[in-house]
């Protein structure tokens, strides 16, 4: 019996061969994607070259700092989804992207995770109590 | 005949918890289309989506919510937050076997709002503009809202012609000259088009852009909350954009008042939340 880890990265790795056998780094998906122009590294870049080093990343053979920087501020926009020909799912594969390289899927953290933050829950859990009942985060957060 | 009323799992996630007024204003307008929900969220429910890089607490998470959804004995899970949906139709279904089928609310509403609209009878008379972001893809979520926006009389409708990058503006955060640059947008949209209310679909966009009454005299509201007034209801108050805008930690704390800010502990909330809470949008 897997467990619920195991079970959580067999579907990341299934999705990862899904995304390496239908991507063919055409690049469409980069030039589509509005976050680009807020990092130098990424200006005039070649969107063939960037996407193929985000299949480094996935294949796990180390990717390029273009591609992690790409990796970083990548914020969902979705632009780049119907940008695929390939019927990719660019979006997913730019998450698949950050999970390894926070070192998620067994190999080394490359990117750092800027949502470690040992205070997150605890935030939300005092904002609740400013604004919840006690009656309600009895009954709909526990 | 009485309504057939429908029972759900109202699932409103983990951070839209700094928004109390608009949970509440979601159960009403639920309410107001005949569905009774059990509301669940905070952190016992998280999906588990702000956890790439620890794959073992994102597992625990999913699996412990969608336990705790199917042992409820309902059906249908009704989603408040972008991320949790769209963390529930990939990486929660594809591991976790799930007994509900899950929609999201503006779903909901605007598949009901011939229930909804008899009971929009008092007029909000005001030009609003409505926030728009591009990152949503599973539900087409403004086109449904500028709808149900509509319904409201009195109401004058502006959708914003620019969509943000993003599924909420809490995707910007980790990119603070795009963040900047969507509150500049937005608040030159509403000049352009003589309004000076801001509507948000989503509590992160509300969390990051209501400071723009401080910094630029925009009025920021949820759509759930207009539509709660147009039923002729007060609204409960905004107080995170009350606590926002209040100017400085010393009205801030006398507005959240001493016995609130006791209950959580003073140096908790000195040290991890009014940060949070003094910070507003940038100016040029």
């Amino acid at each position: 019996m897997k467990t619920e880890t195991e079970q959580l990265l067999g579907y990341i790795e299934r999705n990862i061969a899904r995304t390496l056998a239908d991507c063919t780094t055409c690049g469409k998906c980069f030039e589509a994607c509005p976050m680009t122009q807020y990092s130098d590294k990424l200006k005039g870049k070649s969107g063939s070259e960037v996407v193929a080093g985000i299949r480094g990343i996935l294949e796990g053979t180390g990717g390029t700092p273009e591609a992690l920087e790409w990796t970083r501020l990548c914020t969902q926009s979705a632009r780049c989804i119907p940008a695929c020909p390939e019927n990719v799912n660019p979006m997913l594969m730019m998450r698949l992207s950050r999970i390894t390289s926070l070192g998620s899927t067994g190999g080394p953290a490359m990117l750092a995770d800027g949502k470690r933050d040992p205070n997150f829950f605890r935030r939300i859990n005092a904002f609740s109590a400013l604004q919840f009942s006690d009656a309600e985060i009895a009954e709909w957060q526990r | 005949m009485g309504t057939l009323r429908e029972r759900v799992i109202f699932w409103y996630g983990c951070n839209a918890v700094r928004h109390g007024d608009i949970i509440h204003s979601a159960i009403e307008l639920l309410r107001a289309v005949g569905i009774d929900s059990d509301p669940a969220g905070g952190p016992a429910y998280c999906c588990g989506t702000a956890k790439d890089g620890n794959l073992a607490a994102a597992a625990g998470m999913a699996a412990r919510t969608v336990e705790k959804f199917n042992a409820s004995g309902r059906d249908k899970v009704v989603t408040w937050c972008p991320s949790c949906h769209r963390h529930a139709g990939t990486f929660m279904e594809g591991v976790n076997p799930a007994k509900f089928e899950v929609s999201h609310i503006i779903e909901m509403l605007h598949a009901r709002r011939h229930l909804l609209a008899p009971r929009l009878t008092h007029a909000v008379e005001r030009r609003v503009v409505l926030h728009v972001h591009s990152g949503f893809h599973e539900v087409d979520a403004y086109p449904l809202v500028a709808d149900l926006l509509r319904l409201i009389p009195g109401l004058e409708l502006v959708v914003a012609d620019f969509a943000a990058p993003g599924h909420m503006c809490s995707a910007l955060a980790a990119v603070p000259a795009a963040l900047k640059d969507v509150q500049r947008q937005s608040v030159a949209f509403c000049a352009t088009h003589g309004s000076d209310t801001l509507v948000t679909a989503f509590h992160a966009c509300q969390r990051l852009l209501c400071g723009l009454a401080t910094t630029d005299g925009i009025k920021v509201v949820n759509y759930v909350n207009l539509l709660v007034e147009a039923m002729g209801l007060t609204p409960p108050p905004d107080e995170y954009a009350e606590w926002k805008n209040a100017g400085s930690e010393a009205a801030i704390m006398e507005k959240i008042g001493a016995e609130r800010i006791a209950k959580i502990g003073p140096e908790f909330f000195a040290k991890q939340m009014l940060p949070e809470l003094r910070k507003l949008p940038e100016k040029q």
